[in-house]
């Protein structure tokens, strides 16, 4: 019941016009930029971020969420349309999509997307509603020591349940975490690594980084690559969905939802292994799993049921314990810092505002993906067939404008553009990117609950290990970086 | 002596990196008041997993399906017959040129001018060529960024050789 007053209070927040609107700009800005192969929901929350530079933080967030869910909506139409997933999240749909789009059934396929979305999205907030709450009460108890151990999870998580290499991801982590050093020492008022540079003092904007790693590095490899023709896009064709394809897509659609809200939850799983899990298990159980990948409506419910219901999971951690388990989730913390909010087991007492606006304009988003951005879809997918070097161009200049706004620095142009080579190398040679930029978001915190935790302690490292939360949080990190080493063992041995 | 792959010729440049990322974590001053755990710390812990984590990529086998995507990658760059401005190496060194003459000419030029000289440029160095699509799209786009963030958001940004 508690929770039940306090998501009306919630609605209160979303529905007021000036947020209702910052929802639908956020959830129609978010398809647009998702669309875009290439693009990601990574890319479309950094882009959007100086929108929220004025905005309050219960407003700034509504509209990021909105960009989030709208950025993933729009990854699977460009997978359906073009076979070209703008997010890894969305890799599934295409399996069944884009046979569909092949057969002259692209509208029907995205309708799919669009009401599997919104279940997938509706079940994530029923949960997120009642275990966020739960989660926020047990987090009180945490100490600095815990804190430490759940980011060090946090971060070998999502290393380790990358598709690529360990080692690479580790060391993208690290480097992230690198770039969160540099500046002035809050608490001694120590400089490192600023080169004497004032501009470095107070340390590197995750914007900078976060929109060199993800969209310029981009455009760089998109030029690098040479694919700069205008993709051939299917037809849309009609929308509608018979009683018949209804009900099959409803059972898939509720398991796969309630599968990939519990992957969300988990820190580094997300919406890609949500989607994937959810497609494999109905696979399994559906009687015409052998025509999965040939164009199968379920083949594209259950992924994108899953990955919605990912989406929202996702949050759990990101709100209760202000820890991000995903690089997406990360980009929303660096955002939520840019506004003034630290979210963490304390949100929901002092910033009831934030926390229940957001969970209420989540599920106004989803409405507004289905009632506004599916009639609209055929015109919004008309992006997909703008010249390629035009929409480049305003990439680029999207980008400048973020970051000098932001900073009103030269500086910062100049670092943008490093980060965008770094970028592209990493993205040429098979580094990772979500591990660096969270490790950029986390290493500041990371270091400043190491050196609380220490300070308690009198210097003695044991404090990590002494404490049980802390210890199976580290146990948990290790096992999961010696997982991907077991499971080639086990290939090996099987070869 | 065998050939280096692309991950050993990495993993040399970080063992490079961390080593100086090391030595300056040491010339980290120590905060005078005596205190657990210093500024210092986190840095050298830092660089030592760089250092470490370099060491392992040197050594690590490349996985064949990663030698393939990165073949897969990289083979557009090396193996393109495009010459001369198409050529991509070129295309993203002259974006990285323009970036960098937008950084030092937007506070002489105003915000407006060099946004639209950077977008229209970039568009026609990518090769489009409809110049007066090109100069409505950019600009109309870079003039509405302009009137939302310097009327609606109340951002500064500068104005330059032109009177708004």
């Amino acid at each position: 019941m508690e929770s039940f007053t306090n998501l009306m209070y919630g609605f209160s927040i979303a529905l007021d016009p000036i947020n209702l609107m910052y929802v639908f700009i956020g959830v129609f800005a978010g398809t647009l930029i998702g669309m875009l192969p290439g693009l990601g929901p990574m890319s479309a929350l950094a882009l959007m971020i100086p929108i929220t530079f004025n905005l309050n933080p219960a407003t700034g967030l509504i509209l990021m969420a909105g960009v989030y869910y709208g950025a993933i909506f729009g990854g699977s139409t460009s997978s359906i349309l073009l076979n070209a997933p703008g997010v890894a999240g969305t890799v599934a749909t295409s399996f069944d999509g884009y046979p569909m789009a092949q057969k002259g059934m692209a509208g029907k396929a995205l309708a799919i997307a669009a009401y599997a979305s919104f279940v997938g999205g509706t079940i994530s907030i029923i949960g997120l509603m009642f275990i966020a709450p739960l989660l926020s009460k047990v987090a009180v108890s945490f100490g600095p020591a815990e804190y430490f151990a759940l980011m060090v999870l946090g971060l070998t998580a999502v290393v380790s349940l990358s598709d690529k290499s360990l080692v690479k991801g580790l060391i993208a982590a690290i480097m992230g975490m690198m770039i969160s050093i540099v500046g002035m020492d809050l608490q001694t008022g120590t400089e490192r690594y600023t080169f004497g540079s004032i501009e470095l003092l107070e340390g590197i904007n995750f914007l900078v980084v976060a929109l060199g790693i993800f969209a310029l590095a981009e455009v760089f490899y998109m030029l690098l690559s040479g694919n700069k023709s205008t993709p051939k896009r299917n037809a849309i064709g009609s929308l509608k969905l018979s009683m018949a394809e209804v009900k099959d897509m409803a059972a898939p659609v509720g398991r796969s939802s309630v599968l990939g809200f519990f992957t969300g939850v988990l820190p580094g799983a997300g919406a890609t292994i949500g989607s994937f899990l959810g497609y494999s298990m109905e696979k399994r159980l559906a009687k015409d799993g052998d025509t999965f990948g040939k164009g199968n409506i379920k083949g594209v419910a259950a992924p994108e049921s899953a990955n919605n219901a990912a989406c929202g999971g996702s949050f759990v951690p990101l709100l209760t314990l202000g820890v991000p388990g995903s690089g997406t989730t990360a980009v929303l913390l660096g955002a939520l810092l840019v506004m003034g909010v630290t979210p963490g087991p304390m949100m929901l007492e002092q910033r009831p505002d934030v926390f229940w606006g957001v969970i209420a304009s989540m599920y106004i988003g989803n409405i507004f993906l289905l009632v506004l951005n599916l009639p609209l879809i055929p015109y919004i997918a008309k992006i997909l067939d703008a010249p390629r070097p035009l929409l480049l161009s305003l990439i680029l200049i999207f980008c400048m404008v973020g970051v000098y706004g932001l900073s009103f620095s030269s500086f910062d142009l100049v670092l943008l553009l490093a980060f965008g080579l770094i970028g592209l190398v990493m993205r040429l040679y098979g580094f990772p990117a979500a591990p660096m930029i969270l490790g950029l978001i986390l290493g500041a915190l990371m270091e400043e609950s190491m050196r609380r935790a220490l300070q308690i302690s009198g210097g003695d490292w044991s404090i990590f290990i002494d404490k049980p939360i802390s210890l199976v949080l580290l146990i948990i990190a290790a096992l999961s970086l010696g997982l991907p080493v077991v499971k080639k063992m086990i290939q090996k041995a099987r070869a | 002596m065998t050939r280096l792959n692309i991950n050993q010729i990495l993993a040399l440049v970080l063992v490079i990196f961390s080593v100086g990322y090391l030595w300056m974590a040491f010339q980290i001053p120590v905060f005078p008041i005596p205190r657990p755990i210093d500024s210092d710390a986190f840095p050298k812990i830092l660089g030592i997993c760089l250092l470490v984590l370099s060491v392992l990529l040197f050594f690590e086998k490349q996985p064949k399906t990663e030698n393939a995507s990165q073949q897969e990658d990289v083979e557009p760059v090396t193996e393109s017959s495009v010459t001369g401005m198409q050529n991509p190496k070129v295309q993203v060194l002259g974006t990285a040129i323009a970036i960098l003459a937008y950084a030092f000419l937007i506070e002489p030029l105003g915000f407006l001018l060099s946004s639209i000289l950077l977008g229209v440029g970039l568009a026609y160095w990518f090769g489009y060529r409809q110049h007066g699509v090109n100069f409505a799209t950019v600009g109309s786009i870079v003039l509405i960024l302009y009137l939302l963030m310097s009327k609606v958001m109340g951002i500064y940004l500068p104005t330059g050789v032109l009177p708004f």
